[in-house]
Order: structure tokens, then C-alpha cells, then sequence
């Protein structure tokens, strides 16, 4: 083709339009939120053996002894320290 | 104290390098623990050990914006685009470092266990289970002896709860040497990092030291287990380095259970009662006591 644009030209245009069409579509399209994590402690009654999970507290270890059971008056120990996803975590429902 | 440097000693002379090493690496903790006692006399021990922690990791941070700005200024300065073109390359694993790094600092502001306490959690375990008969404290590093299924073991873990991975190799070196060698078995624990695709928290048992310090610490416990021919058994929890640094995952929590089986395992497997079996919780201690 003499006059106008040739097949090369044509496809080089279609391919830069592709791109960026595609480079938009990656740009605004949702990534995945990233993981947020939260670190809980559980206590255990050195007694009973009755469990709980709390929120953590800065200055805690495992082994510290933080609270009384609820159930038998014994003393609860943080039996670990770990990290949660948040949405993860189980929230008291309604009955 | 950010800029503070270790220089590594000369390799192509390979005679008492490991001595060397040691007196480097034991050099720089003690350098940077004056530093910090200098600067705040009246914080406590365990405080201390959190800053000494989080100091070398903002060290680690003031390197890497360091390297990157003096290739960037190069880069710039000579004209050079493939020199910024490769640098944009690896930014995406750069940044991926840094905030990691950038996350390790809150459970070592704060003394939350991180995912490199499973060595010491699993052993932690072990201690709550048997008969203690003795504690002591040898070089940061806690000696713990106890009667566990009829078999005499020590336990052996850097002293917590604070930032510490003490010295297990030299400790336990030490310990073999005044049992002379009367030891039926050796077990170390420790968190590996994992290949792509592998679990967090899956366990890997086998033969050796899991230790991995650069060098005088792992070499001591071989040395050792060598010399009086001695069992040696690793076992491994599997995580990544970002687990690894950051405040320990629940997967890796339950994973310590199953590794206290496994080590239980172990011991009633390949010795007989009243034997002797010496175990070793390896990794920063932080938010584990004992």
C-alpha cells in the first residue's frame, strides 16, 4: 500500500492500543487486600484447664500468670502468644 | 549506633577462623549491649534485650536505604539507565524485605514471641512436662535439668523471656564435656524456612545440627556430638522469613505441640530408661521464659 497506512503500521497501532488497555485494566483494577494480623494470648486455668483468648497485652510472656479462672478460682496462665488473620477471630455472636 | 558494622574475618586463611568468628560476633553483641547500657542505664534487663533486638533491625533498614540511594545517585550521576533500570527491577523484593523488616520491629518493641521462638516454645513444653531437678543460667543461655519418662535430660534454651538466642553451641559443647561424654542422645530444635509451596508449621525430622548461626555455635554441638559419638537429631518447624521475624503465627503455635510428640517420640524411639538426652531449643527466646 502506497497511500494510507500498511499492515505493519496497523498492527503495530492495534497492539500498542491492546497494551494499553491492558496496563489501565491492571492499574484499576482491586488487588487483593493485604492479610492483616492481630496477636491474641491464650490462658489456660492451671487447674481446671479451662481456655480463653484475649487480646494481647505488651509486657506478657507465656507462663505469666495474669488472671483467676472464672470457673474454679485457679490461676490462669498464658499458655501462648501468636498472631491471627482479624477476620478470623470469633466475636460473640447473638444467641 | 545504627551504623555500627561487624568485619568478617579473612577467609582465604581458614586456620582458627571459627575462633575468630566467635570473638567477632561475641565482640559486636557485647559492643552494642554497652552502647545501649550507656544510653539508658536505668531500663531493665529485659527491656534492654528488646532494644538491642529492634536497634539491629533498624541496622538492617539504614543498610538496605543505603545501598538503594547510592545506586540511584550513581545511576543518576553517571547517566546510567541500566544501572536504575535494574534497580527498578528488584524493588519489588526490596520492599518486600523492608517490610518485613518494617513489621519485625512491633513484636520486638513490644516482646512478642516471633516465629523463630519455636525451637524454645517446643522445649518450653518439654520443661512444663517433666520433673525439673536444676536450672542455671551459663553464658545467656539456660541449662535445665529434668527427669522426663525416666530419662535424665537436659534442656538447654537461651535465657528468656527477653530478645535472646544465647550460645546453645558453646553451652552445650561445655555440658557434654563435664557429662565426658556419658550422653545417649542429642536433639536440636529449630525453625527452618520453608520452599515455596511447603506448609507453615509442617515438621521435618533429620540427622545433624539445626542451628543456624554463622558458624562457631553449629560446629561446637558437632564437635561435640563427634567426638563421643554422640546421636545427633534435627528437628525442624517450617515458615518463611517474614514468620519467621514476625510475631509467631497460630499454625506455628500448634506446630510447637506436635514438635514436643515428635521430640517425645524421639526420645522413647532411640533411647533406653535412664538414659542421658540432652535437648536443644535453638532461636530467639523472646516472650518464652526459662
Amino acid at each position: 500500500m502506497a497511500d494510507g497506512i500498511d499492515a505493519y503500521s496497523l498492527f503495530l497501532i492495534v497492539a500498542i492500543i491492546l497494551l494499553i488497555a491492558y496496563l489501565l485494566m491492571d492499574t484499576f483494577t482491586k488487588k487483593p487486600k493485604k492479610k492483616e494480623y492481630i496477636t491474641r494470648e491464650l490462658l489456660k486455668c492451671v487447674k481446671c484447664g479451662f481456655t480463653v483468648e484475649k487480646e494481647f497485652e505488651p509486657g506478657d510472656f507465656i507462663g505469666l500468670v495474669k488472671d483467676k479462672c472464672p470457673k474454679c478460682g485457679g490461676d490462669l496462665r498464658v499458655e501462648g502468644i501468636y498472631s491471627v488473620e482479624k477476620e478470623k477471630i470469633l466475636k460473640p455472636g447473638k444467641p | 549506633m545504627i551504623d555500627f558494622f561487624t568485619i568478617e574475618p579473612v577467609e582465604i586463611e581458614p586456620t582458627d577462623i571459627i575462633k575468630r568468628l566467635d570473638h567477632l560476633v561475641r565482640t559486636t553483641d557485647e559492643s552494642v549491649k554497652r552502647m545501649v547500657d550507656a544510653t539508658i542505664p536505668h531500663v531493665g534487663k529485659y527491656e534492654k534485650t528488646l532494644i538491642e533486638s529492634s536497634l539491629s533491625i533498624v541496622g538492617a533498614l539504614n543498610t538496605i536505604y543505603k545501598i538503594v540511594r547510592h545506586y540511584l545517585l550513581t545511576g543518576e550521576r553517571e547517566n546510567n539507565w541500566i544501572l536504575i533500570m535494574q534497580l527498578q527491577f528488584q524493588m519489588p523484593m526490596i520492599m518486600k524485605l523492608v517490610n518485613t523488616y518494617h513489621e519485625a520491629l512491633d513484636a520486638f518493641s513490644t516482646g512478642k514471641p516471633i516465629g523463630d521462638a519455636a525451637g524454645p516454645l517446643t522445649v518450653h513444653r518439654l520443661i512444663e512436662n517433666g520433673q525439673v531437678v536444676s536450672r542455671r543460667v551459663v553464658d545467656e543461655t539456660s541449662i535445665i535439668e529434668l527427669y522426663y519418662k525416666d530419662r535424665r535430660v537436659f534442656v538447654i534454651k537461651a535465657e528468656g523471656p527477653g530478645s535472646n538466642v544465647g550460645h546453645p553451641g558453646a553451652v552445650l559443647n561445655k555440658l557434654v564435656e563435664d557429662l565426658k561424654g556419658s550422653v545417649d542422645l542429642i536433639i536440636t530444635i529449630d525453625a527452618a524456612l520453608k520452599l515455596e509451596g511447603e506448609e507453615t508449621g509442617s515438621l521435618a525430622e533429620g540427622v545433624g545440627a539445626a542451628i543456624g548461626d554463622p558458624g562457631p555455635e553449629k560446629i561446637a554441638i558437632e564437635r561435640a556430638a563427634s567426638k563421643y559419638n554422640i546421636p545427633l537429631r534435627a528437628l525442624v518447624v517450617k515458615m518463611d522469613l517474614r514468620e519467621a521475624i514476625t510475631v509467631m503465627r497460630k499454625e506455628i503455635f500448634e506446630a510447637c505441640y506436635k514438635a514436643f510428640k515428635y521430640v517425645d517420640k524421639i526420645i522413647e524411639e532411640e533411647t533406653m530408661p535412664k538414659a542421658t538426652v540432652i535437648v536443644a531449643g535453638i532461636g530467639n527466646t523472646m516472650g518464652v521464659p526459662g
